[in-house]
């Protein structure tokens, strides 16, 4: 029964060449045979290029000449150091967004939609605008693999301390660190329901997630029963949300007895002080706060962990999840405590990193490369109803897992990528604009648009920069990295 | 758009009103028809764009399958009611229906009220319950229990990475080249229709036209040039894009109007998605399988019971399946709803006035080809020994029976065993006549 792939591609392709050709026949189209996967398009990138695609938000026409000059290993080191200095305009620009200057509770006075507006703004102001480019893309990379949902009860106060604190804190850290930081996250624990995990009645939501998600991977190692006592071991871990205490008199007052609401709190009359057994280690009992710091300990240095978080981020920076790399990987996290810019370097540095298959751009990746690529100036704000219509808006991925990385997910979402570009080229969107001089200029007399924006020829004729810029964004070519 | 609504799960559910999805579009008959060259010239002879649609006047007429989704994992214990087990009360102090609170079925088991407009359905024989099902995954894990469904796996298992549904649509395929034999209503498409061409994810129909740039750019081109650079490879990305195209053709010849029979369907995203739904397949654009999402289920905390958390979840459900059938009316005739979810929740209540993951569930069938009006459960009781894991519904009926049986119809052998690999089918009564 089954057709060669050869036979359906064929099959495919004529039926295609009908619909163009406006012949009336009917095509074979439904007739053919799906085959398991379609393969994305092997044509290779140039070292750069791919280089820049991976380790930065696209590569702009001046990024490439740079990583041509200095070479890969000086660029991998500058982005791994991430010190380069941050523009002005961007600090200015982050520090205008109001909401972000407040922490927990207090920003309780901002509407949902404006907290979540601003986060997405800082988000797409530093991917674009940032140099430490390696840097913004692991805190994508970790803003998924920690998601939280900020629109469920109050995470939409605490998202921005987590973004802070855990995610940018630590994105070029240690793991452990990572880890460690995620789970005394309040918005984490809201999100994942620990506030309502107590002695009497352990909700395992948190617990569940962490091992499967966060540390081990599903097929990591552990059974139900660890999901249990985990979740055991993190009872009375909740945020503080009492009210304050302002009855007291001014010779009473002391600042230190202020309750910071929206801050993480361990709750010992909620917390079950019994014994437990995790992965086969030993809980002594009475250890209060200190059982989920064992916890952590024990999944960090788990040998899943490590195969877990390298298996991921070979899948993320190099498209494929094979065994050796992986394993190299994984073998430096062991080495080095789980040092997220040793397994980095190792990965950067690697030939699969420019041998490796293409990867689909997530519509985030695609709008930060596309105003890369065109050295547009945006404020980050119109642009997100864009983000918004490609199904990627920041922060409302509703489940623990973050958005998809993979290729079949996100084809349903060219059209929306397709009115992005046409309304970025043609200057609808406000706040953000094209910097068609600066791109033409790098070029002299004749503009080569297609291969400046999108580092190829796409065989484009016309001679409007507008459309051309606009149809060199929608290419099936820009839409991989 | 709308991301949050579709997999609104652990416990919370967002009430994001979309105002601007709410517009109308609605074609009539008439005008498909005619755009697609049916109506009064040959589809063969037809000269125009929409001839890029050759939906074959054979398959106008084609079978549609809507699955539901209830992300999250829907407390089936709370939906169909054992209100006569004493077990569930025992095990549920705060949060089980009693008696009268329930719409009875059976005399043992009863409907949660807030699926009252479901009830005319099931007394008049056109839907079916199905209780105590599942799948075999014993992870409790969200992604992993949809990962086994969404590919129609007993469990999880990395050798097959197509979805179900587009292994159905594979098989089936006959002479539609409809670029929207699958519909997803939603950002993304589910796993379910992995590896399937001729689907589609739709978020909103209003939303899905090619913008000109405000006048800037001369859309025809535009399009026309898109055509060209997809045109040149066949990659998953290449071929997608030739299909938002077609599909583009497709919708641009709906006619819009305000047209809408029966009640009105809920102000929310998951009413409007049914709605969208019910447009596309009046339209008879040549959809054979359309999925839709409803997430918010994962109810750890303040589940509710007669009112509270769930219950609006099942007013919005069963609002809406509701609107959705009174709005298809005869094309209901063709049209078979299967109302699924990954798994059920753990039998007793938790401290925070919810319930933790667990494993057997309910599920709802209604329209072509269901035997209905009947409650068909294996109950394995909610005693000490009959429960399993942690405290858990033992599932008694495979979910890929029932799933088996819903296409069988519309699929020979080889097709079924293609599309459920490995299952020894056992037809299920619910929607194959005994």
């Amino acid at each position: 029964m089954a057709i060669t792939r050869r036979e359906w591609l064929a099959a495919v392709a004529t039926g295609t060449a009908l619909a163009i050709s406006g012949c009336e026949i009917p095509r074979p189209f439904a007739a053919s045979r799906v085959p398991e996967r379609l393969e994305p398009p092997d044509e290779a990138d140039a070292p750069a290029i791919r280089l820049l695609n991976r380790t930065a938000f696209g590569a702009p026409a001046d990024e490439v000449a740079k990583v041509e000059r200095i070479g890969r290993e000086a660029w991998v080191a500058l982005q791994l150091e991430a010190r380069q200095d941050e523009p002005l305009d961007l600090t200015l620009r982050l520090r205008r967004l109001e909401s972000l200057q407040y922490e927990g509770f207090n920003t309780s006075d901002f509407k949902e939609q404006h907290l979540l507006d601003e986060l997405q703004q800082a988000a797409l102001l530093r991917a674009v605008h940032s140099p430490n480019q390696l840097r913004e893309r692991m805190v994508d990379f970790w803003s998924n693999h920690f998601s939280i949902y900020a629109r469920k009860a109050n995470t939409r106060m605490l998202k921005a301390a987590d973004d802070h604190r855990v995610i940018r804190r630590h994105a070029l850290g240690k793991f452990p660190d990572l880890l460690w930081a995620s789970a005394q996250s309040p918005a984490m624990l809201l999100y994942l329901d620990n506030q309502a995990n107590t002695k009497r009645a352990p909700n395992e939501n948190y617990a569940r997630e962490l091992l499967e998600l966060h540390a081990l991977g599903v097929d990591g190692g552990y059974t139900q029963q660890d999901v249990m006592e985990v979740a055991r071991c993190f009872t009375g871990w909740t945020v503080e949300n009492r009210p304050p205490l302002t009855q007291l008199s001014q010779h009473d007052f002391d600042v230190r007895k202020l309750r910071a609401r929206g801050r993480f709190r361990f709750d010992p009359d909620q917390h079950d002080d019994g014994a437990k057994q995790v992965l086969g280690h030993t809980i002594p009992a009475g250890q209060g706060e200190g059982d989920a710091r064992q916890v952590v300990d024990i999944l960090a240095k788990h040998p899943s962990c490590a195969r877990f978080i390298a298996r991921k981020l070979c899948r993320a920076f190099v498209g494929t999840a094979d065994a050796p790399l992986v394993e190299r990987v994984a073998d430096r996290y062991t080495k080095t405590d789980g040092d997220i810019k040793a397994m980095l370097e190792t990965l950067l540095l690697s030939d699969e990193l420019l041998a490796g298959p293409p990867i689909l751009k997530r519509p985030f990746d695609y709008v930060a490369s596309a105003l890369r690529c065109t050295y547009a100036e945006t404020d980050g704000r119109a642009v997100g109803d864009h983000l918004r219509k490609m199904g990627q808006p920041l922060n409302e991925w509703p489940m623990p897992d973050g958005y998809p990385d993979g290729t079949s997910e996100w084809t349903g979402s060219l059209l929306a990528r397709w009115n992005f570009a046409a309304a970025l080229a043609t200057d609808q969107i406000r706040g953000t604009k094209v910097a068609f001089d600066r791109l033409g200029k790098s070029m002299g007399g004749n503009v080569e648009w297609d291969r400046l924006v999108c580092g190829r020829p796409l065989g484009l004729s016309g001679n409007d920069p507008a459309e051309l810029v606009a149809l060199s964004l929608c290419s099936p070519e820009f839409q991989w990295r | 758009m709308a991301m949050n609504e579709r997999f609104a799960c652990k416990g919370y559910r967002a009430w994001t009103s979309r105002p601007d999805a709410l517009a109308r579009f609605e074609p009539t008959r008439r005008g498909v028809l005619a755009a697609l060259g049916l109506g009064t010239v040959s589809w063969l002879g037809a000269r125009s764009a929409f001839s890029q649609l050759v939906v074959a006047p054979a398959r106008v007429e084609q079978p549609t399958l809507v699955v539901v989704f209830l992300r999250g994992g829907m407390d089936g214990l709370n939906v169909v009611v054992p209100y006569g087990d004493d077990d569930y009360h025992r095990l549920r102090p705060n949060l089980a229906l009693r008696k009268a609170q329930v719409l009875d079925l059976d005399g043992t088991f009863g409907l949660h009220p807030k699926l009252a407009p479901l009830l005319p359905f099931y007394r008049e024989g056109s839907m079916a319950i199905v209780h105590a099902v599942g799948s075999g995954d014993q992870t409790r894990s969200h992604f992993e229990a949809m990962a086994a469904m969404e590919r129609g796996l007993f469990t999880d298992s990395d050798a097959l990475a197509s979805g179900w549904l587009a292994r159905y649509l594979r098989a089936s395929s006959g002479t539609s080249s409809s670029p929207l034999r699958a519909v997803a209503f939603g950002p993304v498409l589910p796993d379910s229709l992995r590896g399937a061409t001729q689907a589609t994810a739709i978020a909103s129909l209003d939303d899905y036209r090619l913008t000109d740039g405000k006048g800037k750019l001369t859309r025809d081109a535009f399009a026309e040039n898109l055509r060209r650079l997809y045109g040149k490879r066949q990659d998953e990305v290449s071929l997608a894009g030739l299909e938002t195209l077609n599909v583009l053709d497709a919708l641009h010849s709906l006619e819009p109007s305000r047209r809408q029979e029966g009640g009105p369907y809920p102000e929310t995203a998951f009413g409007d998605a049914v709605r969208q739904c019910a447009t596309l397949l009046k339209a008879e654009v040549g959809v054979e399988a359309a999925c839709l999402d409803m997430g918010g289920w994962d109810t750890h905390v303040y589940q509710g019971s007669v009112e509270g958390w769930q219950a609006g979840l099942l007013d919005e459900l069963a609002r809406s399946l509701a609107a959705f059938v009174a709005d298809l009316g005869p094309r209901m005739k063709r049209t078979t709803i299967v109302v699924m979810t990954e798994f059920g929740r753990r039998v007793k209540e938790n401290e925070g006035l919810g319930t933790d993951h667990g494993r057997g569930s309910a599920l709802f069938a209604l329209g072509a080809g269901v035997q209905g009006g009947r409650l068909y459960v294996n109950w394995p009781g909610l005693g000490p020994g009959a429960l399993e894991g942690p405290g858990d519904l033992r599932v008694t009926t495979d979910y890929r029976n029932v799933l088996w049986s819903a296409v069988s119809s519309s699929l020979g052998e080889p097709g079924l065993s293609e599309t459920f690999p490995g299952l020894q089918p056992e037809p299920h009564p619910a929607l194959v006549k005994a």
